[in-house]
């Protein structure tokens, strides 16, 4: 690489976005050229100076708890000020139930498994939880946290994990009733997408096909005794990726 | 107070980059209590924005809104002084630089941040968020609302004013 090169892409070797293969062109050239080795040096001097000696200014005390305080505010009064979205989820509510009693006497006359009963029983719960109404006990991505909140509240203690490291951060958990009985719900999240987890003990420890319900899709497995249910509206692919991280 | 989902979701995601949006308003304003209205107003903005939040970590997206708000906030204020970088070179010295002369460590870092302090606010913002936050050109790109070439060539005019600047100062400061 000559000098002309070698200088245009000085500053992005500098901050970390060449590719491989052009990072070692320029630090090849940089050790014979002493002219872009100056210019280099220079630009290296500029940043330690920088990052040295110009002030990073830390968010002063309290700044935080007012934007908490005026966040969760202005939620409340959006709230109030916002019925058409409420008219709206109202709306919904009344459609998931007609489909939902729809369904139910589809299912009753077909007498469809009991995991198909225990779909619709997670599903139904999944977006009760999105409606606003109740998605988290004990907020926390702490599985420490979260796992012994369910202490004294269940007969069984849930195994939590946390999943932050593969893109799936645990958000909290809160106890739901599906299925007839109380289990733990524990909630996910996949970008902008929140998945619920329930997780019960249960004999029938099997898997099974994933269920698509309008646009949800619930995936199911079992390990040692516990029946694991996951909700989401999230694509099937990375559901099974989420099940397979539990299933480890 | 137990908060509602929605700013339970926004608090965990948003909250995280406050010093990092305390920062950038910081050095924009070239104001500590400006800067503070400033990110508390961006925060009730992005949070009534947050259902456009794509997902991801969240920096460059609250950067973007702390940005606007202080770049809203600049127009609106005419007192601020817009020094321009060309002005202060061909100006008077430095009272800064040449107070602490005697000390050229000092002097020449003084000079440094009184250089940064008179770039002009969309270079300052690339410098900020490059070597402060050491974010990438493309997470550059996004909180500034610019393309990425744009980015590379105001960080590089940016680099370049710096060194210019403090090389003059640190001549004046030596004579």
């Amino acid at each position: 690489m000559t000098c002309v090169p070698a200088k245009s892409l000085l500053e992005s070797y500098l901050d970390d976005e060449l590719d491989a293969a052009q990072r070692v062109q320029v630090a090849e050239h940089l050790a014979s050229c002493s002219s872009c080795a100056g210019v280099h040096a220079q630009l290296l001097e500029l940043r330690a100076g920088i990052r040295t000696h110009a002030p990073y200014y830390r968010a002063p005390a309290g700044l935080r708890q007012r934007i908490q305080v005026s966040v969760r505010q202005a939620d409340r009064q959006a709230d109030r000020h916002a019925p058409a979205f409420w008219r709206w989820i109202a709306i919904a509510a009344a459609i998931l139930l007609a489909v939902s009693a729809a369904w139910n006497i589809a299912l009753f006359r077909s007498r469809t498994s009991s995991a198909d009963l225990i779909a619709q029983d997670v599903l139904s719960s999944h977006v009760r939880s999105l409606m606003g109404v109740h998605l988290l006990d004990v907020p926390s991505s702490d599985q420490h946290t979260v796992k012994p909140w369910f202490n004294g509240k269940l007969d069984f203690s849930p195994d939590v994990r946390d999943f932050a490291a593969q893109g799936f951060p645990l958000i909290g958990g809160r106890i739901d009733y599906v299925g007839g009985r109380p289990a733990a719900a524990l909630v996910y999240q996949r970008r902008k997408h929140i998945i619920n987890v329930f997780t019960w003990p249960s004999a029938a420890t099997d898997g099974g096909p994933e269920l698509d319900r309008n646009g949800y899709h619930v995936v199911h497995w079992g390990t040692s005794g516990m029946s694991w249910w996951a909700v989401s509206d999230l694509n099937v692919g990375e559901l099974r990726q989420f099940e397979n991280l539990y299933r480890q | 107070m137990e908060a509602a989902p929605k700013a339970a979701l926004f608090e965990k995601t948003m909250l995280p980059h406050l010093d990092a949006a305390y920062n950038l308003a910081r050095w924009l304003t070239r104001n500590e209590h400006d800067a503070e209205d400033i990110v508390q107003e961006a925060y009730l903005r992005a949070f009534r924005f947050f259902d456009g939040f794509r997902g991801g970590d969240g920096r460059s997206w609250l950067l973007a809104v702390v940005r606007n708000t202080a770049l809203t906030w600049l127009r609106r204020e005419k007192t601020a002084p817009q020094v321009s970088f060309d002005e202060e070179m061909h100006g008077p010295g430095s009272e800064t630089a040449t107070v602490e002369a005697k000390l050229v460590e000092g002097a020449r870092f003084a000079a440094l941040r009184n250089c940064l302090d008179l770039l002009p606010a969309e270079f300052r913002e690339v410098v900020v968020m490059r070597e402060m936050e050491e974010m990438s050109y493309r997470d550059i790109a996004e909180a500034a609302s610019a393309p990425i070439g744009t980015v590379m060539s105001r960080l590089s005019r940016a680099r370049q004013r710096l060194q210019d600047c403090v090389a003059a100062r640190m001549k004046e400061a030596s004579k």
